[in-house]
């Protein structure tokens, strides 16, 4: 989509553009036909003080000299005139060897040339009956100048005309900037929103957009909260299903049993079925995914309280060393983060010898994160098979592609890469890639 | 050892309570939160197994309540809820261990014996030896150079006990406050017959009396 500036100034351009254009021209086209009315009056004057000067002489008309303007007098003077009657006619002598073109119509024309030279002429042609006579009166002005004037008029006012556009459109862009600042505002909350640094929209906003802010903020908390009840529900549905479970499980210990080995071995063999596909499914279902925008995961805050019970699982003998860049946030669901590098963790833990590490840290799209152990690792053929184990939910698993199972469907959910290596401390390093909440559709 | 099992399903409790039972515990049961808050803070127990999901008060309030007031019996939390960030809060709000539901009862005897050597500076220890006695808690015997000599229930329940509590005087009622559960009688004559056993199974002078204090167990043989 076009950005709504780049509208604005196109359809601003072109309704100016075409706007001036035809005001322009059709002012310009008014002011040139007054002003050859005008020059037509004057014209006029002209040929009637010229029949005026038409005397009768001994030797039949005659044009009285000395009524005539000097300026016919003057070659190539801008002012001619030539008289036509029975016996032949007459030119102004500033015609000089030109001749003066015919109209042929009585009346104004415009736009004659005079011979080789630059003039452009305005010729006025009247008929006239004196002595008894058909006269035919031309005169003509030399129109050049004017035309010249009327060009640079409209020069500059195409140059005018220009500047007022680029001035307008300039004017525009602060105005419009200036109106559309709360919709870049409400764009940057959006944001900041998807990176999960806020979790609701400021609702100091225009009249305009207010009924989109209240319905995102609404939206946002609505989403929250079913999200929370259909975690509880899956909460209360987990511990309604699991203490029975565990009642069964613990029945199967009973010396009742202990004369029929197989069928304990049955029974516990199902119920751990039934236990992991259960922790698996309801995980599966918890994962929020980024459907909550306002959830982060403040590395800061929580890290310690997962190292602590992490210490406390696996005993003070374990070296536990995290290295995040400070002040770190992670645009995902605290719980689901937990979860992640909780069962990460507890895996590596369950390892190591002496040493695990966490880094966290970002990179040029998204966040990684490395969990090393020095244990004894995973040798590169089996990688892939640890991998892909737990990764059928119907699958035999133990404890660590269990685990590894959820790890899977967390990192799958936020549209991530998994991968196994070898740590530098000697053991097996995990590498997780994350994408940046922004960028994920 | 006297454990309070706080936990509202009563099947999971019955069997808890008779597997516990086998293992030489003496347990102690309640349903509701607002009785765990006070019994669990006048009784001296030894390690108390709480359940999140209580009625009355929430398991996670009796801990903190329990953590407020000054009790520092370790504390197993059971829980359906097992994710990472509830096992947390948990752990903040006092517990010392956290098993989640469905579990094998084995795990959790492991746990409880894991968590009273802990909370009793024997850490790390596969197996609880002190005195030169090795006690497998599995099986109910002990060894002594290699070899096994095997014991009465009670007998291994008062071993246990002192070995837990090595070179301390023990009085016979203190005995009596650890070994039985609430409702059971508490005869102290019952603890020194036991204790007699004991010494013609092992030697007289694993358990030393103070006369008019009670009983030393592990001390330099005088």
């Amino acid at each position: 989509m076009k950005s709504i500036q780049a509208r604005l100034s196109v359809g601003l351009v072109s309704v100016m553009v075409v706007v001036c254009v035809v005001l322009a021209q059709i002012s310009l086209w008014l002011f040139e036909l007054g002003l050859q009315r005008y020059l037509e009056a004057g014209l006029r004057n002209e040929s009637e003080s010229l029949l005026i000067a038409l005397v009768k002489g001994p030797n039949g008309l005659q044009l009285d000299e000395h009524r005539l303007t000097p300026a016919y007098q003057r070659p190539f003077s801008g002012h001619y005139f030539r008289i036509d009657f029975e016996q032949g006619h007459w030119r102004s002598r500033s015609l000089w060897d030109l001749k003066l073109p015919e109209p042929g119509a009585a009346g104004l024309h415009a736009n004659f040339q005079l011979g080789k030279t630059e003039q452009s002429l305005l010729l006025l042609q009247t008929d006239y009956r004196r002595f008894g006579q058909d006269i035919s009166i031309t005169v003509a002005q030399d129109y050049t100048p004017v035309r010249a004037s009327f060009l640079r008029v409209q020069q500059v006012g195409l140059a005018l005309g220009l500047a007022a556009l680029a001035l307008i459109l300039a004017l525009q862009r602060i105005t419009v900037s200036r109106a559309l600042r709360p919709l870049e505002k409400a764009r940057e909350q959006i944001s900041q929103l998807q990176q999960g640094k806020r979790s609701q929209l400021d609702e100091q906003v225009p009249l305009e957009l207010e009924p989109l802010v209240s319905q995102i903020n609404h939206l946002l908390i609505h989403t929250e909260d079913s999200l929370k009840r259909s975690r509880n529900a899956l909460g209360n549905l987990g511990h309604a299903l699991k203490t029975p479970l565990a009642v069964l499980v613990s029945a199967t210990s009973s010396p009742q049993l202990d004369a029929q080995p197989v069928l304990r071995k049955t029974l516990l063999d199902q119920l751990e079925h039934i236990q992991q596909r259960l922790v698996r499914e309801l995980n599966r279902a918890r994962l929020s995914g980024d459907a909550l925008p306002g959830a982060h995961f403040d590395c800061d805050a929580e890290l310690e309280g997962l190292l602590a019970t992490l210490r406390m699982i696996h005993g003070e003998h374990l070296e536990l060393a995290v290295r995040v860049t400070p002040g770190l946030l992670l645009p995902w669901d605290r719980e689901d983060v937990l979860e992640l590098l909780g069962n990460l963790l507890d895996n590596a833990c369950k390892w190591a010898d002496s040493e695990v590490t966490l880094t966290i840290g970002e990179q040029n799209n998204g966040v990684y994160l490395l969990i090393d152990d020095d244990g004894p690792g995973i040798p590169e053929t089996q990688r892939d098979e640890v991998l892909s184990r737990g990764a059928r939910l119907d699958e035999q698993v133990n404890g660590h592609g269990l685990g590894l199972g959820i790890v899977r469907d967390i990192v799958h959910a936020w549209g991530g890469q998994l991968h196994l290596l070898t740590s530098p401390l000697g053991g097996l390093q995990i590498r997780i890639d994350l994408p940046d909440g922004s960028s994920v559709n | 050892m006297r454990l309070l099992l706080v936990e509202d399903h009563v099947p999971l409790a019955d069997e808890l309570i008779a597997g516990l039972g086998r293992q030489g515990y003496a347990v102690d049961w309640l349903a509701d939160g607002r009785d765990a808050v006070h019994q669990g803070a006048t009784e001296p127990y030894d390690l108390i197994i709480l359940d999140l999901g209580l009625p009355g008060v929430p398991g996670l309030q009796v801990l903190e309540q329990w953590r407020s007031s000054g009790l520092a019996t370790p504390v197993l939390v059971l829980t359906a809820r097992g994710s990472w960030s509830e096992r947390i809060e948990g752990l903040k709000a006092g517990a010392d261990d956290y098993l989640t539901k469905p579990f094998h009862p084995e795990e959790l005897q492991l746990r409880i014996q894991a968590l009273l050597r802990r909370s009793h500076g024997l850490a790390n220890q596969p197996r609880l030896e002190s005195a030169g006695l090795h006690l497998d808690e599995g099986r109910q015997c002990v060894t002594r150079e290699g070899v096994d000599i095997q014991l009465t229930s009670a007998e291994f329940r008062l071993l246990r006990y002192f070995m837990h509590h090595p070179e301390q005087i023990l009085s016979k009622s203190h005995l009596a406050e650890h070994l039985y559960d609430g409702e059971n009688e508490r005869d102290s004559n019952v603890i020194e017959v036991h204790v007699n056993h004991l010494r013609r199974k092992l030697g007289k002078a694993v358990v030393e009396t103070r006369r008019g204090q009670g009983y030393r167990f592990g001390g330099t043989p005088a």
